[in-house]
């Protein structure tokens, strides 16, 4: 080889080893350098993750029946991989097989919810003839599988409702917000179900579970090559409630019943125009005063959780957010406000004995009208009647605004400087729980509201403002004045509490003094229904009860005197066993409410403390006397195993 | 060294060749078609399964080829090369001819014009060429030893073009780049002027230029030959298949994934897996290590073909292995290199690991070439 030869051959090496080096170079970036960013990327490519979710726990009753829980049932899935014609024709067989329309099984197949790597259910609560054909002739339906998936289903009222509607709540498909909202760790996913009211939302993270997942490697054309890896789904855990579901059927039947009656009524009120009572609407809630437990809640209207669990039509959400509807979904019993009219008398009642402006003997002469010294106003009983004397009992027993007007007045002249936060009478309302959540584990609570001079002043101030100047609005009033005292020592005026907390309050006062946190949940069970974790009542605070015996009394005459407000509804109840207060709080521009809460036993008898706080209340639903308290009485009924009666209501007459 | 006749080089003369067969040269091309068999195993067995079709039918096909290719290689390195220059030329017009008669009646894949249906076999005339262009155009430049002036350049140069042509014809870019390779290391291992080289490239460039310019080439072929600057612009086209192909690679780490264990292998991400992107499934099972051996592999021939081109008894011996040494290179180089995306995607295969049987027939033909050389080095 000559000399230019050899360096000719040499440069050749060169080339050649310099090209080798740059392979090995390469090599060395892609799979070592930076393997781990190619490996991701592979994965991403490759693994596709299913998600298998977790069965949900039941939520029972306090005995243990089931009134939320997940079923089987027989599902029929069609592999999404499936192609044209074939899909075609599949989807055309199971149309005449199920007898679902072709366009149905179409759109759930489109269905965005179910992972795209899952085979879709077409059809659900497939009949067993239908299943026993398909097994069958299982080859005229490839890429069909039949399942079995866990659906939710809710206990059934006699209302067309599910039991407990309001308490239970309902599940659905998460939303954006909720999404964002979840923690991370939770691993919740779009097309998720999540509790989406009631106990099923308080208690979303006790029930769902842990759900398992699947990973996948599919190919380059999504097919399923073979399972990766598999992590089990973990059950939810199992919710006892506190609510006897034979007392929450009673008390939901009752409430409509005495809604249903009502309705048929004319309200004599109304002079002018031939109205009948709307009563839309109302509440029952019995509690345990004893511990504070949600024993029955009822709202209504009502509706039925299991409309919810496939995702509800249009049409009937359109229903639900319809005001001509009555909002359905609304928990009265929580979220609701009202004035509390003369139920309220128990807390006036007990700041007057507090302040020592009465005494349990104390007597007024009520002449039926109400006027404070050198002014003109006056405040009257209903139909101005007059009770004559009224001692403390008494007062309670008739129900004598006037005996009340005087401490509501009294009360004002006592704070002559008009704390921002009201005096004795205000106070012991707080205590009594109104104006606060009670803190119940249902979503939703409303606060209630015990108006004050500060909350007057600032609403007041924010009237004029919206009205654009004092002069336009000549009836606000920043300034907290005596008929502001007045109007609330009957439970009127700017007094707003929801059912349970006005139920809470004489729970406490027929306990003896303790404020419980009402509770709803009593223990969470593991999947096999073993105890994990016991949930205990807790007391919120304690009222004063100053005068226990004669407010006793009073509370025992309204059902049992000739003259109490509620006697004729509880004619067969032998006596002492039932005691309450009667409600009838007006309403600007609206019919008035009716109010009722009672206890049993009354108390009287020595040694049988009241056990169950009762309350009815029925917006629009004239006099507690008349339309609350024949519900309440059914569901004491109830309570004390006597035999149901119908609800009889009894419709004021003119110059009752 | 030539001059030199010592009584050592006598005794040599006096033995067989076999005696000086090297090993080193012989054996990595065996190792890395047997490795071929389990990677073209590896990347089709899950496809034919799914197609309820012969796991092993791409596997069988290849075994024949190499068994035919090892056949091959004993063949071209039995016979003398200096006994093979003039059988050359009966190859090199047959090739000729076949590449003319595979514009007319060959059968049309994936856009190119490039083979004969033999039965159930198909038959690469441009790969065949490769192996006459070589042995034809050292040949004559041999005989011409250190005088290629301008007029015997211009024959030298019009060999290997007619068949180049053609080849451009089909239209077979990559192939062409080889032989390109091939012809300019002989070229310039021949004595031609380094003037006369440069204008050679320049030559190549212009004509590879026209070709696109007239639309020889296909778009997609353009798309192929630029997508791979811009690999992220457009995953859906024809980038897609680099950017899997990177993915694959970079998939295997330092040790690999395992034999057969390779996801983006068994999930048919990469297109064209088991012919000219094998080296994926190398890289995404064998990792780094697996890779680098296979590569050395390579090397081991280059560095061993380049020896026997050193040391060859004659001009021609050397100017034909100066020739394969180009080839080998420059097609490993431009197949590993575009799947691992630092050259432009070119359908040309891996030496002895794409599935593929004129390719392994005649990459054995050239290694029995080389080993024929580097044999009779001593006679």
């Amino acid at each position: 080889m000559v000399t230019s030869a050899r360096v000719r051959m040499s440069i050749i090496g060169v080339i050649a080893l310099s090209l080798f080096g740059v392979l090995f170079a390469r090599l060395w970036y892609l799979q070592v350098a930076s393997g781990s960013q190619y490996a991701a990327a592979a994965e991403q490519n490759s693994v596709r993750t299913v998600e298998l979710p977790a069965p949900r726990g039941s939520i029972l009753d306090a005995t243990g029946h089931k009134l939320a829980w997940d079923e089987p049932s027989n599902v029929l899935t069609v592999d999404r991989k499936l192609k044209n014609p074939e899909l075609t024709t599949v989807v055309k067989r199971l149309s005449i097989l199920l007898g679902i329309p072709v366009a149905v099984i179409d759109k759930r197949l489109a269905d965005v919810r179910v992972s795209q790597y899952a085979p879709a259910p077409v059809a659900d609560d497939v009949p067993i003839n239908a299943l026993a054909e398909f097994s069958e002739h299982k080859e005229d339906y490839p890429g069909v599988k039949a399942e079995t998936l866990a659906t939710r289903r809710y206990a059934l009222g006699d209302l067309g409702n599910s039991l407990a509607f309001h308490i239970l709540g309902y599940i659905g498909e998460i939303n954006g917000d909720e999404l964002e909202a979840a923690p991370k760790s939770a691993r919740y996913f779009p097309g998720d179900s999540i509790g989406k009211a009631g106990i099923e939302k308080t208690f979303e993270s006790v029930l769902r579970g842990r759900p398992g997942e699947q990973k996948l490697e599919v190919d380059n054309t999504g097919r399923v090559l073979r399972v990766l890896s598999v992590r089990r789904p973990v059950p939810g855990d199992n919710v006892k409630l506190t609510l006897h579901s034979d007392i929450q059927r009673v008390a939901e039947d009752s409430l409509q019943q005495g809604m249903d009656q009502i309705r048929g009524v004319q309200d004599q009120s109304d002079k002018s125009h031939y109205t009948t009572f709307k009563a839309d609407a109302g509440a029952v809630v019995v509690l345990d005063a004893s511990t504070g437990s949600v024993v029955a809640m009822a709202s209504n209207p009502t509706f039925n959780s299991n409309q919810f669990v496939n995702g509800i039509t249009n049409s009937v959400w359109k229903f639900l957010n319809n005001p001509a509807g009555n909002y359905p979904l609304l928990n009265r019993a929580v979220s609701g406000q009202y004035a509390p009219g003369s139920t309220f008398k128990l807390v006036t009642a007990t700041a007057g004995l507090q302040s020592g402006d009465i005494t349990p003997d104390k007597v007024i002469h009520d002449t039926g009208t109400f006027q404070r010294p050198n002014d003109t106003r006056k405040f009257t009983n209903d139909h101005s009647e007059s009770y004559g004397d009224v001692n403390l009992a008494r007062a309670l027993t008739v129900s004598s605004d006037v005996y009340f007007y005087g401490i509501g007045s009294d009360f004002y002249d006592a704070s002559v400087a008009h704390q921002p936060t009201g005096s004795l009478l205000q106070s012991t309302a707080r205590q009594f729980g109104f104006g606060k959540a009670t803190g119940v584990t249902l979503p939703d609570e409303s606060s209630g509201r015990v108006p004050d001079a500060a909350w007057k002043h600032s609403f007041g101030e924010a009237e004029i403002a919206r009205a654009g100047g004092p002069a336009k609005c000549p009836l606000c009033d920043p300034d907290w004045l005596p008929g502001d005292d007045i109007n609330l020592a009957v439970g009127q005026g700017d007094m707003l509490t929801t059912p349970l907390q006005l139920a809470n309050a004489y729970a406490a006062f027929a306990n003896g003094g303790t404020l419980f946190r009402p509770q709803i949940a009593a223990e969470v069970l593991d999947p096999s229904g073993r105890p994990l974790r016991q949930i205990t009542s807790v007391a919120d605070g304690h009222v004063p009860e100053p005068a226990r015996d004669a407010m006793l009394q009073g509370f025992s005459g309204v059902t049992t005197d000739p003259k109490g407000t509620a006697t004729a509804s509880f004619g067969g109840f032998p006596a002492g066993l039932v005691s309450g207060k009667t409600g009838t709080a007006e309403v600007q521009g609206k019919q008035n409410t009716s109010v009722f809460v009672g206890f049993t036993p009354s108390g009287l008898v020595p040694g049988q403390n009241p056990r169950y706080v009762v309350l009815s209340l029925v917006e629009e639903g004239s006099y507690g006397a008349s339309t609350s308290a024949p519900i309440v009485a059914r569901v004491m009924q109830a309570l004390n195993h006597m035999p149901l009666t119908n609800v009889v209501i009894h419709p004021p007459s003119a110059g009752n | 060294m030539a001059t030199v006749v010592s009584s050592e080089r006598k005794s040599r003369l006096q033995a067989s060749p076999l005696v000086h067969l090297d090993p080193l040269l012989v054996i990595p091309p065996i190792l890395i078609s047997g490795l071929s068999l389990l990677m073209i195993y590896s990347s089709t067995h899950t496809r034919l399964a799914e197609a309820h079709q012969d796991p092993l039918y791409y596997v069988k096909r290849q075994a024949i080829a190499i068994v035919i290719g090892l056949v091959a290689m004993v063949i071209v390195a039995a016979i003398d090369y200096r006994r093979l220059r003039e059988l050359a030329l009966w190859g090199y017009g047959a090739t000729l001819l076949t590449l003319v008669a595979v514009l007319g009646v060959g059968a049309q894949v994936k856009g190119a014009q490039a083979r004969f249906d033999l039965g159930p076999f198909q038959m690469q005339p441009s790969e065949f060429a490769k192996f006459f262009i070589v042995l034809v155009l050292a040949g004559y430049c041999a005989i011409h030893r250190g005088e290629l002036d301008g007029r015997r350049l211009a024959i030298a140069v019009g060999i290997a073009a007619v068949p180049m042509g053609l080849i451009i014809l089909q239209p077979d870019l990559g192939t062409d780049l080889v032989v390109l390779f091939g012809v300019f290391a002989i070229l310039a291992m021949a004595g031609a002027r380094a003037r006369h080289l440069v204008v050679l490239a320049l030559l190549g460039l212009t004509v590879a230029t026209i070709a696109i310019r007239l639309g020889v080439l296909e778009q997609y072929q353009i798309d192929r030959l630029t997508s791979f600057a811009a690999p992220n612009k457009d995953t859906a086209n024809s980038a897609y298949n680099q950017n899997e192909s990177k993915i694959t690679i970079g998939n295997g780490g330092l040790l690999g994934k395992g034999l057969f264990q390779g996801m983006q292998t068994n999930a048919s991400h990469v297109p064209e897996q088991h012919t000219d992107f094998i080296f994926t499934a190398v890289g995404e099972e064998l990792g780094f290590v697996g890779s680098a051996l296979l590569l050395a592999l390579f090397a081991l021939v280059v560095w061993r073909s380049w020896q026997a081109a050193r040391v060859s008894s004659d001009l021609f011996g050397t100017l034909c292995c100066a020739g394969i040494v180009a080839m080998l290179v420059l097609q490993v180089f431009e197949n590993v290199g575009m799947t691992m995306g630092i050259m432009p995607v070119t359908g040309i295969p891996l030496p002895w690991m794409s599935y593929g049987g004129s390719s392994v027939i005649v990459w054995f033909a050239c290694v029995g070439l080389v080993a024929n050389v580097s044999m009779r080095r001593f006679s």
